[in-house]
């Protein structure tokens, strides 16, 4: 466990090191101010407004830091050569991806936690408050959701260059989110093997909206079932564990030389 | 003597879909505990590959290889260790400091050990006055230096070395001559690679020379290299043995 958490600390320190947290944070002070002040719609001083823009602001932010930090971990450590020193010391290399997912899992959970801060000051400020179970529950099913796209990321990082990565993480994780939970519509008026593959495609890809409780915040309509809850965070776990398999299978036998250096 | 590396009938194949390249074939060799033993060969002669088998980078195609009667497929062969990669590349967004406590921690050094280890290093290899700079920020050869003292860090019983002194002045590489001295003098193992046959002959006890995946010399150098020649003309004149076995009489140079 220390050699894992020596890994993720070195995320840490990186990130720390780099503007991209701070500019996503400024970035997201900005964003809010902006949209209250001019007033769109003339919803600027509705309570509702400003929590939906700050959830979707978080909800984007996050995603972004999340494919950015865990894209690059692996591919970074290649191109730059320190997967030699690396590798050359007792860690394994199941150690190695579980100390990479760790860091970026926790440094993009402490970004989210400040963009939830940064939210709840400005509904505060409009004279609105949020309903402090449903919040807890929305972030943490955020952190969930955040280990998936992580772990997606370094599992797919073992085998394509840190631009290949990001992109291809962007381009399955919006659909997966976009679309998956749009496979029932098409189920309905499908026949035959159609209709099963559309079944078996709608069972086996991962359910992002499950973890989306934007709308209850927003809305008010309380925290979700306790047990639906757990179940939740049970699968996110679960596809959190799958894909840093893969990612693992992938790199336990991967060589590394100057070649693979840039 | 135990020996600190054995290899054991150690190839190394490259495959492309249409074509095999052996950057090892059958590389038997051993390296005794408290050598000082340089590891010779023009560039592409699998110096570097076998050293990346070794540290469990690649894996070999056929053969084994252990390091202190440890696999070197199982990490625990690596706590050994000592490791300075051919090029010094290493966390630049780090601290001096930072970096060697990073490398001890995942030795799992306890703290008080690795504090203490961290300021002998820094002294040892004078790097006291950038500790708490960042590596980016350091030269060429406190870049090294720091590398080195990341290698020394678990006070390794085997050093490899991928040529230690390549881009280094006058005063660096008299620097890791001394190293490797102090190193030898603790009854440490040290493997190395080197262009710098100068140096070599300098510190070495042993060497093997490579040559396009082969071992084509191995031994003491006392025993090896005849008196009053120097290392670089022994090289030179194995390597052209290797690369043509049976030369005709009037290549051999000594025919009137």
């Amino acid at each position: 466990m220390r050699r894992i958490r020596t890994v993720a600390n070195i995320v840490w320190l990186e990130m720390l090191r780099r503007k991209d947290l701070y500019v996503l944070l400024i970035l997201l002070v900005a964003l809010l101010f902006t949209l209250l002040s001019l007033n769109i719609f003339g919803l600027g001083s509705v309570v509702g407004f400003v929590k939906d823009a700050g959830l979707i602001a978080a909800w984007l932010f996050s995603w972004i830091l999340a494919v950015s930090v865990a894209s690059r971990q692996l591919p970074q450590e290649e191109s730059r050569g320190t997967i030699l020193p690396l590798l050359a010391k007792p860690i394994r290399r199941g150690e190695l991806i579980v100390g990479k997912w760790l860091g970026t899992w926790s440094v993009v959970s402490v970004a989210v936690l400040c963009f939830y801060l940064l939210t709840a000051i400005m509904v505060w400020s409009h004279g609105g408050r949020f309903e402090l179970l449903a919040l807890t529950q929305a972030i943490m099913l955020h952190f969930a959701v955040l280990g998936i796209v992580s772990a997606l990321a370094i599992a797919l990082s073992v085998r394509f260059h840190q631009d290949a990565t990001a992109t291809l993480t962007y381009v399955l994780t919006a659909t997966m989110y976009l679309i998956v939970p749009r496979i029932p519509e098409i189920i309905l008026p499908a026949q035959g093997w159609r209709q099963t593959a559309l079944y078996i495609l709608y069972g086996t890809l991962p359910h992002f909206e499950l973890f989306d409780m934007r709308r209850r915040v927003v809305h008010q309509y309380g925290p979700m079932p306790w047990g639906f809850f757990g179940v939740t965070l049970l699968y996110g776990a679960t596809l959190i564990s799958i894909l840093l398999i893969i990612a693992w299978m992938g790199f336990r036998r991967k060589h590394f030389s100057r070649s693979n250096q840039d | 003597m135990e020996s600190a590396i054995d290899i054991q009938d150690l190839s190394v194949i490259y495959k492309t879909r249409n074509s095999e390249l052996a950057a090892l074939q059958n590389l038997t060799m051993r390296v005794s505990k408290g050598q000082v033993f340089g590891f010779l060969g023009p560039n592409g002669a699998g110096k570097t590959t076998a050293m990346h088998v070794l540290l469990g980078f690649i894996q070999a195609s056929a053969g084994k290889a252990f390091i202190f009667g440890a696999d070197v497929q199982h990490s625990i062969a690596r706590q050994r260790i000592g490791y300075l990669a051919e090029h010094p590349n290493t966390y630049r967004f780090l601290t001096g400091k930072e970096l060697l406590r990073t490398a001890g921690q995942l030795f799992r050094i306890p703290r008080s050990t690795l504090e203490e280890r961290i300021e002998q290093l820094l002294d040892q290899l004078d790097l006291n006055h950038a500790a708490t700079r960042r590596v980016g920020t350091y030269s060429r050869g406190m870049l090294q230096r720091i590398c080195i003292a990341e290698a020394l860090i678990n006070d390794p019983d085997l050093v490899i070395l991928d040529e230690p002194t390549s881009g280094l002045d006058p005063i660096g590489r008299g620097q890791i001559r001394n190293i490797i001295t102090d190193l030898r003098s603790r009854g440490k193992t040290v493997f190395f690679s080197s262009h710098e046959l100068s140096e070599v002959e300098l510190v070495c006890d042993a060497l093997a020379i490579l040559h396009k995946g082969r071992l084509v010399a191995q031994g003491a150098t006392t025993d090896l290299i005849p008196k009053g020649e120097p290392l670089e003309r022994f090289f030179m004149r194995t390597i052209t043995a290797a690369e043509d076995p049976f030369p005709l009489p009037s290549q051999c140079g000594g025919g009137a």
